[in-house]
C-alpha cells in the first residue's frame, strides 16, 4: 500500500535516508550517506528543540477558515499563541484580515490517559464545529494518544459524516521523529487524504457546453491557461515578500503563480489540480505532497533548489523555464535582473568582502545562503544543517563543488553552536529564527537565515538580504556589552575539546 | 456554568510546562527533560512568547538538556537513554543542582526516571527527579511538584532556625507573568522590616537562597489557591509554619501585609514602614490626580486572570482608584475547597469571580444583557469599560471600544523586564501602565 492510502503518514526516518548528527566537510557527508554510517549517528548529549507537532501546527494555523483540535495534554499547543502572531501578521501581508485562530485542547488528564480519549476527542471536534463554523477543522494527534492507542483516525473518519467543516487528521506525535522536516509530510498528509483539490462543476466554474460554436475555443482557451498556470508551493519559512518576488518573474515569462498550501482556504485549494506544473522552493519541503499530485493527477513537478543568490536564481528560473520552452527568456531576464541587483548591492560588498561567515538552520537554505555568499567573497567558515535527507543530496554535491574544504555539521544543537561561535569568532553569523538570542549572548552579530517576515529570494530578496547585512555589521555595540555579562552552562573542559565531541556512532 | 471537558485556548500549559518555567528562574539549577525532543522547546518558548517575551536564562529554552527519546526509547523504554544524558549532563554543564523533569510519553511507558536520579543521587551527585507527566496538571501543578521535590524532598535541614527569615511561596514563574518584579517588590518590603527574605525565582537570589529555606521563620504563600499542600508537607519535614495571604497590591493591601507579617513574626517596626512608604507613594499619586480626576478616568472593569491575580487587581481598582467591578473571570481550573477559598477573599468586593477560562465563553458572558452601543438616545451601556486581563480579550475589548490592559498569561502585545504590581511600587507601575496604555493614543 502507498502511503497516501494510509490513514497515517510515515515518518521522514521510515521513508528516507536522514540525519541528526553529523561532522565533516560535505564530501565526507556524502560518503557517510552511502556508507551508512550517516543514519547510525546520534549523541550521548542532547538539547531540547522543536517536533514535528509544532511545525505541523505552524503550517495549519495559516490555512484560512480553520479550526484546530489538539488532541492532547494541556502543553501541546502552548505555542500556538506565538503562532497566532505571526500568522495574523502572514494573512495581513497578503490583505487578508487579521482572525484569532480558533484552537482548543481536548487537556487529556490522567483519566484519560488510563481510559482512552476518544470520546472526548469525538466532543471537541463536535464543539469545534458548533462553536467556530469553521471550513476546516484540523485534528492533530500528539505523542499521548499514540501511545495509549486512541484510534484517531477512526475518529476523525466518523466526524467526516456528522461535521459541517472538513475534518483534516494531522498525525504528528512528536517522538517518532527528531527531525522536525517530518512535519511537512504530517501536514499535506492530512490535506491530501481530506480536501478536495479538484474544481467542483457550477460552483468555481460553469462547464463548457459542446453545442455552443465557441466551444472549441473556448477549450482551446481554457487548455492554454491551464498549460500556463503554475503553482507555487510555500511553507513556513517561506514569506509573503519571496512569494511575492517568484511570482513577479515567472509573470515575467509569462506564467500565472498560484500560491498553496499556506494561506489558501478550502475554495483555493479545489484549483490545485488545475495546474501545468507544481514548483517547490525548497527540497526538503513538498516532495511528498508533489509526487503525489504527479500520481493521482498527472501533474508533473519541479524540485530543484532554493532561489537565493544570482546563479541559484539563474538556476532555478531557468529550470522552471524549460519545461515552457522559454530558457531564452529566463536567461534574458536574468541578465537584465542581475545588473539591476547587482549594481544596487554593489555599495554594501566592500564592507562584506572577507568577513567570516557561519551558517546555521534548515539544511536547503543554509547550503543555498552559504554559497550564494561566497560567491560574493564572504569567507564561509561553517555550515550547520539542522537536518539532513536525501531530498537535501544536490544541495551538498554542489557545497562538496564550491566550497570542498568547508566544515559542515548537521546539528540543531545549542551547545555546538555556541562551542563554534566561541572557538571560531565569526564576523557573522547568519542563523535559524529562535537563536540569535543566544549568538547575541556570544558577542557575534547575526542575521536571520529566513523569516516569514522578509526578504531572501530572487534579486529583490537577496538585494535585501546583502542590505540587512550590511546594517548588522555596522554596530555590534548590543552584542558585545551583552556578551561581557552572560555566564555560559558549560564546562571549561568543552572549550578546548573538538565541537562535536559528544556525537557518537551507534551499531 | 457548566465546564466543557476540553479547553478553549488553554492559558496555560502542562505541568512539565510550569516546571521547566519556574527552574528557569533559579540559579544554578538545570533542568533534564525526560521527554521527545520537542516538549521542553515548546514549552519553554510558549512562556518565553507568553508572558510578556520573558525570553531564557542560563540553562533554559534551546540549552536546556533533554534525552530526547524516539520511537526506539518508547518501545524498548528509555531508562538507558537517560542514565546516559545524566552523565553527559552532569560531565557539560555547570550546576548546583540538576532535575529531571518527566514528560507524559516517559511516564506513560513506565520509565523509572526516580529510580535513574537515585543511582547519580547515591554516588553523591545532586540529581533529583520529579515526576511532571501533563496529564498529572496544568503549569501552576507542575510549579507546585518542583517545590515540593526540592524543598521537601531533596533539601535537609542545614544550620539553626533564623526568626527574621522569610521563604516566599506561591507567585508562578512565567504564569504570573511579574513574578519577577512582584517578588522584588516583596524583597525590598521585607528588608525595610530588617527580614531577609527568600524569594528563589527572582534576579537577586542564589543558590543559597534555596539552600537556606529551611531555617526561615515563616513560610509567606502569595496565594489563596496555590501551594497548600506543599506549605503543609514543608512544616512536616522542616518545622517552618505557613501563612497564606494575597500578592498585595497598592498602598492598602501592602500596608495590611506589612502589619499582619510583623505580627506573625512578632517583630517591631510595621507602623514606621507603612507611614514611611505611605508618604513615599502619595508624594507621587497625588499629583495624577489633576488629570485622572478630571479626566474622569472611572471605569466598569472587567478583569480576566489566574486566581492569583483576581484578588489583588480587583482590590486594588475597587479600592485604590475606586472603579466599578463588572465581572471578574478567573481562568485557572481550581478544585471545589480552593474555590471555597478564594471566594472569601471577595466578601468585601460587590462582584463574586466566576471560573470561565475560553475566552469565546467570556465575550459571551460579557455581552450576555449588555448589549454594545448603537446609537441609541437612552441606553444604559456598560462604557466606559476597562478590561484587564490577557492579550487573548484584546480583540474583544477593540470590538467593544473598551481601553484594554493585559496583565495575565498570555499577555504578548507588550514587554515586561523589570516591572511588576506588587507593593508600593507595583501599585505606581500598575496606575501607569493602566492608564498609560490609552495615554499612548494621544498626539
Amino acid at each position: 500500500m502507498s502511503y497516501y492510502e494510509q490513514r497515517i503518514p510515515p515518518v521522514r526516518d521510515q521513508r528516507l535516508q536522514l540525519a541528526d548528527s553529523f561532522s565533516g566537510c560535505a564530501g565526507e557527508l556524502l560518503e557517510c550517506q552511502k556508507e551508512g554510517c550517516l543514519m547510525r549517528k546520534s549523541r550521548s548529549f542532547w538539547q531540547t528543540n522543536a517536533c514535528q507537532m509544532s511545525l505541523t501546527l505552524m503550517m495549519a494555523a495559516t490555512v484560512a477558515g480553520s479550526v484546530i483540535v489538539m488532541h492532547a495534554p494541556g502543553g501541546c499547543g502552548a505555542q500556538l499563541l506565538a503562532i497566532n502572531v505571526q500568522s495574523n501578521k502572514g494573512r495581513a501581508q497578503r490583505g487578508q484580515p487579521p482572525a484569532p485562530l480558533n484552537w482548543i485542547s481536548t487537556d487529556l488528564s490522567e483519566a484519560d490517559v488510563i481510559g482512552g480519549g476518544e470520546r472526548k476527542l469525538e466532543a471537541a471536534i463536535a464543539y469545534a464545529d458548533r462553536e467556530f463554523r469553521p471550513e476546516i477543522i484540523f485534528v492533530v494527534s500528539t505523542c499521548a494518544p499514540n501511545i495509549i492507542g486512541d484510534d484517531v483516525a477512526e475518529v476523525v473518519e466518523r466526524a467526516k459524516s456528522t461535521a459541517a467543516a472538513k475534518v483534516v487528521g494531522l498525525h504528528c506525535p512528536g517522538f517518532k521523529s527528531r527531525v522536525v522536516a517530518s512535519a511537512y509530510d504530517a501536514f499535506y498528509h492530512g490535506l491530501l487524504r481530506d480536501i478536495p483539490f479538484e474544481p467542483e462543476a457550477w460552483k468555481d466554474y460553469v462547464p463548457l457546453d459542446p453545442s455552443d460554436p465557441r466551444y472549441e475555443m473556448e477549450q482551446a482557451k481554457e487548455n492554454y491557461q491551464k498549460a500556463h498556470t503554475v503553482n507555487l508551493w510555500n511553507a513556513t519559512s517561506i514569506g509573503y515578500q519571496d512569494e511575492d518576488e517568484i511570482k513577479r518573474l515567472l509573470s515575467a515569462l509569462g506564467l500565472n503563480t498560484r500560491i498553496f498550501a499556506e494561506y489558501a482556504s478550502l475554495d483555493e485549494f479545489r484549483q490545485i489540480s488545475r495546474a501545468a506544473l507544481n514548483i517547490s522552493m525548497c527540497n526538503v519541503h513538498d516532495d511528498y505532497m508533489l509526487k503525489f499530485l504527479e500520481e493521482k493527477y498527472g501533474m508533473p513537478y519541479y524540485i530543484a533548489g532554493m532561489p537565493i543568490g544570482f546563479s541559484e536564481t539563474r538556476r532555478w528560473l531557468g529550470g522552471i523555464a524549460a519545461r515552457f520552452g522559454l530558457e531564452k527568456e529566463a536567461a534574458r531576464l536574468a541578465d537584465h535582473e542581475e545588473k539591476l541587483a547587482a549594481e544596487a548591492i554593489k555599495p554594501y560588498l566592500p564592507a562584506l568582502q572577507g568577513k567570516r561567515v557561519l551558517i546555521s538552520g534548515g539544511v536547503v537554505r543554509a547550503g543555498t545562503e552559504a554559497a550564494a555568499l561566497a560567491e560574493l567573497g564572504m569567507e564561509i567558515i561553517g555550515v550547520k544543517a539542522y537536518h539532513y535527507d536525501e531530498n537535501a543530496q544536490p544541495i551538498f554535491e554542489e557545497l562538496a563543488a564550491k566550497l570542498p574544504a568547508v566544515h559542515v555539521s548537521v546539528s540543531n544543537q545549542a551547545f555546538e553552536l555556541t562551542h563554534q561561535i566561541r572557538t571560531l569568532k565569526p564576523d557573522l553569523v547568519v542563523t535559524h529564527s529562535g537563536t540569535h538570542g543566544l549568538v547575541a549572548k556570544l558577542g557575534a552579530p547575526s542575521v536571520q537565515l529566513f523569516s516569514a517576515d522578509g526578504a531572501f529570494f530572487g534579486y529583490g530578496g537577496f538585494y535585501q538580504l546583502m542590505r540587512k547585512i550590511h546594517f548588522a555589521l555596522g554596530n555590534v555595540n548590543y552584542q558585545e556589552r551583552l556578551a561581557g555579562h552572560v555566564r555560559q552552562p558549560y564546562k571549561d573542559w568543552y572549550w578546548s575539546a573538538d565541537t562535536y565531541s559528544c556525537i557518537k556512532e551507534e551499531s | 456554568m457548566t465546564e466543557t471537558p476540553f479547553h478553549d485556548k488553554p492559558r496555560t500549559s502542562c505541568a512539565l510546562g510550569g516546571a521547566l518555567a519556574a527552574i528557569s528562574a533559579l540559579p544554578d539549577v538545570v533542568p533534564i527533560i525526560h521527554a521527545a525532543t520537542g516538549c521542553g522547546g515548546n514549552l519553554m518558548n510558549s512562556v518565553a512568547f507568553g508572558a510578556g517575551y520573558l525570553g531564557s536564562s542560563y540553562c533554559s529554552g534551546a540549552s536546556a538538556p533533554t534525552s530526547a527519546v524516539t520511537e526506539t526509547e518508547i518501545v524498548f523504554g528509555g531508562a538507558e537513554r537517560l542514565r546516559e544524558q545524566i552523565a553527559s549532563t552532569l560531565k557539560l554543564i555547570e550546576g548546583k543542582l540538576y532535575l529531571v523533569a518527566t514528560g507524559c510519553m516517559t511516564e506513560m511507558i513506565g520509565d523509572d526516571a526516580g529510580g535513574a536520579a537515585s543511582e547519580f543521587a547515591e554516588a553523591g551527585e545532586p540529581v533529583l527527579a520529579i515526576s511532571t507527566p501533563s496529564f498529572k496538571g496544568d503549569c501552576y501543578t507542575g510549579y507546585e511538584i518542583l517545590l515540593d521535590g526540592i524543598f521537601n524532598r531533596w533539601l535537609r535541614k542545614a544550620g539553626a532556625a533564623d526568626p527574621r527569615l522569610i521563604n516566599v511561596f506561591g507567585v508562578v514563574p512565567g504564569y504570573d507573568p511579574f513574578f519577577r518584579g512582584d517578588l522584588e517588590e516583596i524583597e525590598r518590603i521585607g528588608a525595610r522590616l530588617g527580614l531577609k527574605v527568600n524569594t528563589f525565582f527572582s534576579p537577586t537570589q542564589t543558590f543559597e537562597n534555596i539552600t537556606a529555606a529551611p531555617e526561615a521563620a515563616l513560610n509567606v504563600i502569595l496565594s489563596r489557591t496555590r501551594c497548600r499542600g506543599f506549605a503543609e508537607r514543608f512544616e512536616e519535614k522542616h518545622g517552618v509554619p505557613w501563612w497564606a495571604t494575597d500578592l498585595p497590591v497598592g498602598p492598602e493591601a501592602t500596608d495590611a501585609f506589612i502589619r499582619e507579617l510583623a505580627a506573625k513574626l512578632g517583630i517591631d517596626g510595621a507602623e514606621r514602614v507603612v507611614a514611611a512608604e505611605n508618604e513615599w507613594y502619595y508624594r507621587y499619586f497625588e499629583r495624577t490626580a489633576d488629570s485622572y480626576a478630571d479626566g474622569e478616568l472611572r471605569f466598569y472593569s472587567v478583569t480576566v486572570t489566574n486566581s492569583n491575580y483576581a484578588l489583588p487587581l480587583n482590590k486594588y481598582l475597587y479600592r485604590e482608584l475606586g472603579w466599578t467591578p463588572a465581572e471578574i473571570f478567573v481562568t485557572d481550573r481550581l478544585e471545589e475547597a480552593r474555590r471555597e477559598d478564594l471566594l472569601a477573599g471577595f466578601a468585601e468586593l460587590p462582584v463574586k469571580p466566576r471560573f470561565v477560562s475560553g475566552s469565546q465563553e467570556i465575550a459571551r458572558s460579557i455581552d450576555q444583557g449588555r448589549p454594545v452601543y448603537r446609537g441609541q438616545r437612552y441606553f444604559d451601556a456598560l462604557t466606559p469599560l476597562y478590561i484587564v486581563g490577557s492579550t487573548l480579550e484584546k480583540q474583544m475589548a477593540l470590538r467593544r471600544g473598551a481601553k484594554y490592559l493585559a496583565v495575565s498569561f498570555p499577555a504578548y502585545d507588550r514587554a515586561i523586564v523589570a516591572g511588576g504590581y506588587a507593593g508600593y511600587r507595583g501599585g505606581l507601575r500598575l496606575y501607569e501602565d493602566l492608564i498609560g496604555s490609552f495615554m499612548s493614543a494621544k498626539g
